[in-house]
C-alpha cells in the first residue's frame, strides 16, 4: 500500500467506523420520528389525515390530565438523583469488596429479570389496604397508610418500586464504570487515612463522572419511557389520576381513546422534554465534573 | 482496623436485607406457580399445599414456548452481537477519534436515545413493510437493533472515553492503523463494558413485547415474552400459570447474567491492576 | 483490519438484503390474501376458547373449504393500539374482534357495515346495539355483557335471612345487610375502584332502581340530564354506600380485575356487582362458593316508581375491515363465529352468557338460569351509552367522590359538560 492511500484511508476510518450507526439511526429512528411528528400536526377521527397545525398541542395543554402528567415528570426529575445515588453507592460498596459482594453482586439483578407484570401484582398485594406492610407499620402504631388509594402517596410508591425493580441494571453499568477508575487511587487515599466519605467524593465520583453521566441519562429515560407495565397493573394512571405519567396518557389516547394523531403530539411533547432535560443533565454534570 | 472491620459489617447489614427483598419477588413468583388457580386467590401468601408442576407445562404448552424460545433465542443473540459490534465501533469513534464533525455524529446518536417508541412506532411499521421486512427475523433484529443502538453507542462512547489516551498513543506509535487499535486495544479493553450492556442489551430485546407484535404480525413467528403476556389474558385471572410462564422466560437471562457478571467483575479488576 | 470494518458493513447489508428476500415468500399476516383470512382477538389463545374456535373453524371450511384462516391472539393490552396502528397503515386483519361500545364505535370508519350479510341471525341473536352506529351494525355479537348483583346466599343464612327472597327495597337491603355483617362479619359490597371501573358496575348494576324507566331509556337514547335528581343520586348513594362503611376497606386502591371479585369469593363480602361473562360471574363464584349459593338478584328498589332489570349489552363480537379482498368470506366467517354450535361450546367451556339466547344453559347452575330468563326484560346497561372518554373521567370523578375531594356536584358538572361536548 502506498502511503498516501493509506492516510486517505486513515482519514476515512473514523466515518467508516460511525457509519453503520449513523445509517440505522437516521433511516429508522430520526427518519420516521418525522414523520411522526408531521402526523402529531393532523386531526383525529373526523379531520383524519387534514393539516390542523398547533390543535393537538392545544388540546394537550387544556387536558388537566396531561398537566398532572408533567407535574409527574416534574417529580420524577427531582427524584432522579435517589434513582441514580443508590445503585452508584451500592457498586461502590462491592468494588471495595463489603463481605458478600459476591452474593449482592449476583442477586440485586434479579427483580430485572422478572416482568413488570408480575413485580406490579407482588406489591399490589404488598401495600394493599389490608397488605402486609400495613399490619407491620399497624404494629408499630402507625395508622394504615393507603399506598395505592391516596392520591398524594401512589406516585411515590409506583416510582419505589420501579426504582426497586430496576437498580440491577444501572448497578451492571456501574460496575463497568469502575473498570476504568485507577484502582491505585483508591488505594493511596485509604493509605492516606480518608474516610469513606471522603474516597467516594473525592475519588470515586470524580473517577466515574462519565458513567454517573450516562446512567443519570438513561434512568430519567427509564422512568419517563418504562413505568407503563408498573403503572398499568399498580394504578391505572389513579388515584384520582394522581400517577399520570405521558407514557400512559399516551397509551391511553392511542389505544383507549382512538386518538393516534392527539397521542403523536405528547410524546412528541415527551420527546422535547427528554430531550431537553437530558441535554441540561449532561451539561451540568460536564461541569461540574471539570470543578473537580 | 477493627473499626473499619465494623463499619464494612454496618454496611453489609442492610445490603443483606437488599438482598433478601431482591430475591423475595422470585421466590413468591415460585411459590405461586407451584399453586392452583383457586389457592391463589383464597390466599395469595400461603405456601403451596402441593407442588402443581403441571403450570408448568400448562404454561410451555398454551404460550407456545417451544416454538417462541427458539424464535427469542435466535433474534437476540443476533440483535445483541450487531448492537455490540455496531456500538463499540461507533463507541470508539466519538469517544476517542478526533475528526471533523464528531461532535454533531454523536449529538445524533444522542438525541435518538430520547424518542419515545410511540411516536415512530407507526411510521417506523411502516418504512419496514415497504422495505418488506415487516414479519421477518431480519426485520425484527433491524428493528431491535435500531432501538438500543443509542443506548449502547453512548455507553460505549461514555466507556472510551475515560480510557486514558497514553494507551492509544502508545499503539498508534507502534504502527497500528485505526481498525487496528479498535480491534487490538479497544475490543478487550472494553469487554467490561461491552459485557454489561450486552447483557442489558439482551435483558431488554428478551422481555420485549410491543416490537415484537408490531413487526411480527404472524402467530408463529412470535418471540417468547409475546407467548407469555398472552397468558393473562383480558382479566389476568389465572396468576399461577402466568407466573409459571414468567419464570420459565426468566431463566435463561437469569442463567446469562449469573455467569457473565463474574466476568464483568474479573473486568473490573483486570481493569484496575493494569490502571 | 479494514476488513473486519467492512465484514461488518457487510453484513448489515446483507441482513437487510436476506430480509427483503425472505420477506417475499413468508405470507404476511396483516392484510390476508385472496385465500386466506386472518382474524385479531384476543381470545382465540385461550385454553378455554379452544373448543369454539375450533367449531367456527370446522363450520367455516364446510362453506369455503379452499379458504385458510389464521388466528392471531394478541395480548389485551396493547390490542386496542396495536388495532390503532393496523388501521392507521391500512394493513391489518380481515376480521377482528371489538368490545361492544364506545371501543368499536371509536373506530367504524375502518370497518364494514354487514348488515346485508348477518340479517338471518338477528333474530337468533341478541346485544346488536352494542355494535351499531348510526343504524348501521359493524360485528356480530358473541357474548352478552351485563351486571347483575351476585349475592352469597350462605352468608344470608347464618345471618338467618331467608336466601331465596333478597331485598326487593333499598331500606331492606340496607337492613339485611347490617344482619349480615353483625352475624358474619362480611362487608355489604365487595369494591374494586382502582381501574376506576366500580362506578361502572354500580352505575349500571343499580340504575334500574334509581331512575324512572322514561329518563332510563332518555339516557340510552343520548338525552342525558346529569342535573336531575335521579342521575345525582346515583353519584350520592355510590358516595354514600362507602362512607356507611357497606364496602370492603381500600375501595380505591382494590383492583375490580381480580381483587374486589376475591373479596366475594372468600366470602368477605355478601354482594357483588359482577358480570355475566368472561370472569366475575356465575361460574366464577360457583367455583369458590358452591352453585347453589351463588344468587342473582336484580337492583332493590332505590327510588319509588323505578322498575329494576338485568342491564345487558353485546359483550364481544366480530367485525370484518374495510379493506377486506373479499367482503363476503370475511362476513360468513363472522357468521362461522356465532354460529350455535360454536356458541355452544363458548358457553360451556369459556364460562359465557352467549349472544344465542336459544342456548340450553340449565346445566350451568341456578345463577345462569335466573340470569337467562331476565334477559327478555334487560335493558343496556347506562355506563355502555357513554363515550369513551366520558367514562374515564367518571372513573377519576368516582375516586375523588370516594376520598371525599369532590362534590356531587361539582361532578355531574364536569360530567355533563365532557358529554356534551363528546
Amino acid at each position: 500500500m502506498r502511503p498516501g492511500t493509506g492516510r486517505r484511508a486513515e482519514r476515512l476510518a473514523p466515518y467508516v467506523l460511525v457509519a453503520p450507526a449513523v445509517l440505522i439511526i437516521v433511516v429508522l429512528r430520526l427518519w420516521p420520528l418525522l414523520l411522526g411528528v408531521n402526523f402529531s400536526f393532523t386531526g383525529d377521527g373526523a379531520l383524519n389525515g387534514t393539516a390542523v397545525g398547533l390543535d393537538n398541542y392545544r388540546d394537550l395543554l387544556d387536558d388537566p390530565l396531561f398537566r398532572t402528567a408533567l407535574r409527574n415528570v416534574g417529580l420524577l426529575v427531582l427524584l432522579l438523583p435517589v434513582a441514580v445515588a443508590i445503585p452508584g453507592l451500592l457498586a461502590t460498596f462491592i468494588y471495595l469488596r463489603v463481605p458478600g459482594h459476591r452474593l449482592f453482586r449476583s442477586v440485586y439483578f434479579f427483580p430485572a429479570v422478572l416482568s413488570p407484570v408480575i413485580v406490579g401484582a407482588i406489591f399490589n398485594l404488598l401495600l394493599a389496604y389490608d397488605g402486609p406492610l400495613n399490619a407491620v407499620l399497624g404494629g408499630a402504631g402507625i395508622g394504615p397508610v393507603d399506598w395505592l388509594g391516596n392520591p398524594n402517596v401512589a406516585i411515590f410508591a409506583v416510582v419505589g418500586v420501579h426504582v426497586w425493580a430496576t437498580f440491577g441494571m444501572a448497578l451492571v453499568v456501574f460496575l463497568a464504570g469502575f473498570a476504568t477508575l485507577d484502582a491505585a487511587l483508591v488505594d493511596a487515599a485509604r493509605v492516606d487515612g480518608a474516610s469513606l466519605r471522603q474516597t467516594i467524593w473525592h475519588v470515586i465520583v470524580p473517577g466515574l463522572s462519565r458513567t454517573i453521566q450516562f446512567v443519570f441519562v438513561t434512568t430519567m429515560i427509564g422512568l419517563l419511557t418504562s413505568m407503563f407495565g408498573l403503572l398499568y397493573i399498580m394504578t391505572s394512571g389513579g388515584p384520582e389520576g394522581s400517577t399520570y405519567l405521558p407514557e400512559y396518557y399516551i397509551w391511553i389516547q392511542q389505544g383507549q381513546m382512538n386518538r393516534p394523531a392527539l397521542a403523536s403530539a405528547a410524546s412528541t411533547a415527551l420527546f422535547v422534554i427528554m430531550l431537553v432535560v437530558g441535554l441540561l443533565q449532561i451539561g451540568l454534570l460536564r461541569r461540574a465534573g471539570r470543578e473537580d | 482496623m477493627s473499626r473499619v472491620r465494623l463499619g464494612r459489617w454496618l454496611i453489609a447489614a442492610p445490603m443483606t436485607i437488599l438482598a433478601a427483598a431482591t430475591i423475595y419477588p422470585l421466590l413468591f413468583t415460585a411459590n405461586v406457580a407451584m399453586k392452583t388457580r383457586r389457592e391463589y386467590i383464597l390466599d395469595r401468601f400461603s405456601l403451596a399445599s402441593t407442588l402443581h408442576w403441571e403450570n408448568l407445562t400448562t404454561a410451555w404448552n398454551s404460550a407456545g414456548m417451544a416454538r417462541y424460545i427458539l424464535n427469542s433465542l435466535i433474534v437476540v443473540t443476533c440483535s445483541v452481537v450487531l448492537l455490540l459490534l455496531i456500538g463499540s465501533m461507533a463507541g470508539f469513534a466519538l469517544g476517542r477519534v478526533r475528526f471533523r464533525g464528531s461532535s454533531a455524529l454523536f449529538l445524533v446518536c444522542l438525541a435518538a436515545l430520547f424518542i419515545p417508541f410511540q411516536v415512530i412506532m407507526v411510521p417506523l411499521a411502516r418504512i419496514m413493510a415497504d422495505g418488506g421486512l415487516i414479519d421477518t427475523y431480519p426485520g425484527l433484529i433491524l428493528a431491535y437493533v435500531a432501538q438500543f443502538l443509542p443506548f449502547t453507542v453512548f455507553l460505549m462512547t461514555s466507556y472510551y472515553r475515560a480510557v486514558p489516551a497514553e494507551i492509544i498513543d502508545a499503539a498508534r506509535i507502534d504502527g497500528n492503523t485505526l481498525y487496528g487499535v479498535y480491534r487490538r486495544i479497544m475490543l478487550p479493553i472494553g469487554t467490561p463494558a461491552l459485557l454489561s450492556v450486552g447483557i442489558l442489551n439482551a435483558l431488554f430485546c428478551w422481555n420485549d413485547v410491543l416490537i415484537s407484535l408490531l413487526m411480527m404480525p404472524s402467530a408463529d413467528h412470535r418471540t417468547l415474552m409475546v407467548g407469555v403476556t398472552s397468558l393473562r389474558g383480558q382479566y389476568s385471572d389465572d396468576i399461577p400459570t402466568f407466573a409459571a410462564g414468567v419464570l420459565i422466560a426468566a431463566v435463561p437471562v437469569l442463567v446469562t447474567y449469573l455467569f457473565l457478571q463474574r466476568q464483568i467483575a474479573d473486568g473490573v479488576t483486570a481493569g484496575a491492576t493494569k490502571g | 483490519m479494514k476488513q473486519r470494518a467492512l465484514w461488518s458493513a457487510v453484513l448489515v447489508a446483507a441482513l437487510a438484503l436476506a430480509g427483503c428476500g425472505s420477506a417475499a415468500d413468508s405470507g404476511s399476516s396483516s392484510g390476508g390474501s385472496a385465500g386466506k383470512l386472518v382474524v385479531w382477538d384476543w381470545k382465540s389463545g385461550d385454553a378455554s376458547a379452544a373448543s369454539y374456535i375450533e367449531k367456527a373453524k370446522a363450520d367455516f371450511a364446510k362453506r369455503h373449504p379452499g379458504v385458510t384462516v389464521e388466528f392471531v391472539a394478541q395480548p389485551f393490552e396493547q390490542y386496542y393500539t396495536l388495532l390503532g396502528a393496523a388501521i392507521q397503515s391500512g394493513k391489518g386483519p380481515d376480521v377482528m374482534l371489538f368490545n361492544g361500545g364506545g371501543q368499536i364505535r371509536d373506530r367504524v370508519d375502518a370497518l364494514l357495515p354487514l348488515d346485508q350479510y348477518v340479517d338471518e341471525d338477528k333474530q337468533r341473536l341478541a346485544g346488536w346495539d352494542a355494535f351499531t352506529k348510526d343504524g348501521k351494525v359493524y360485528a356480530a355479537p358473541v357474548t352478552l355483557q351485563g351486571h347483575p348483583i351476585y349475592y352469597n346466599k350462605a352468608l344470608y343464612q347464618r345471618a338467618g335471612l331467608n336466601p331465596d327472597r333478597p331485598a326487593t327495597s333499598w331500606s331492606e337491603f340496607v337492613a339485611n345487610c347490617a344482619a349480615i355483617t353483625k352475624a358474619t362479619g362480611a362487608k355489604c359490597f365487595a369494591q374494586g375502584n382502582k381501574e376506576g371501573i366500580g362506578i361502572q358496575f354500580f352505575m349500571s348494576g343499580l340504575g334500574s332502581g334509581i331512575l324512572s324507566p322514561r329518563e332510563y331509556d332518555d339516557w340510552v337514547a343520548g338525552k342525558r340530564d346529569w342535573n336531575s335528581p335521579g342521575v345525582k343520586r346515583i353519584f350520592a348513594l355510590w358516595k354514600e354506600v362507602n362512607d356507611k362503611g357497606l364496602n370492603n376497606d381500600g375501595a380505591n386502591s382494590t383492583a375490580m380485575f381480580n381483587d374486589a371479585f376475591a373479596v366475594f369469593q372468600s366470602s368477605k363480602a355478601a354482594h357483588v356487582i359482577g358480570l355475566m361473562s368472561d370472569i366475575g360471574h356465575w361460574k366464577d363464584f360457583a367455583e369458590f362458593l358452591e352453585a347453589g349459593n351463588v344468587g342473582v338478584m336484580t337492583s332493590p328498589v332505590v327510588n319509588a316508581g323505578t322498575t329494576p332489570s338485568l342491564p345487558y349489552d353485546g359483550g364481544i363480537g366480530y367485525a370484518v375491515a374495510k379493506w377486506t379482498k373479499d367482503p363476503k368470506v370475511a362476513a360468513e366467517l363472522v357468521r362461522s363465529l356465532t354460529s350455535a354450535e360454536a356458541l355452544k361450546a363458548f358457553h360451556a367451556d369459556a364460562g359465557a352468557i352467549a349472544s344465542d339466547t336459544t342456548i340450553d344453559v340449565s346445566s350451568a347452575g341456578p345463577a345462569v338460569a335466573t340470569i337467562v330468563s331476565e334477559i327478555k326484560d334487560g335493558k343496556p346497561a347506562l355506563h355502555v351509552a357513554l363515550s369513551s372518554k366520558t367514562v374515564d373521567l367518571m372513573g377519576r370523578l368516582s375516586q375523588q367522590l370516594l376520598s371525599g375531594s369532590i362534590t356531587v356536584d361539582k361532578a355531574v358538572e364536569q360530567l355533563a359538560a365532557t358529554d356534551q361536548a363528546g
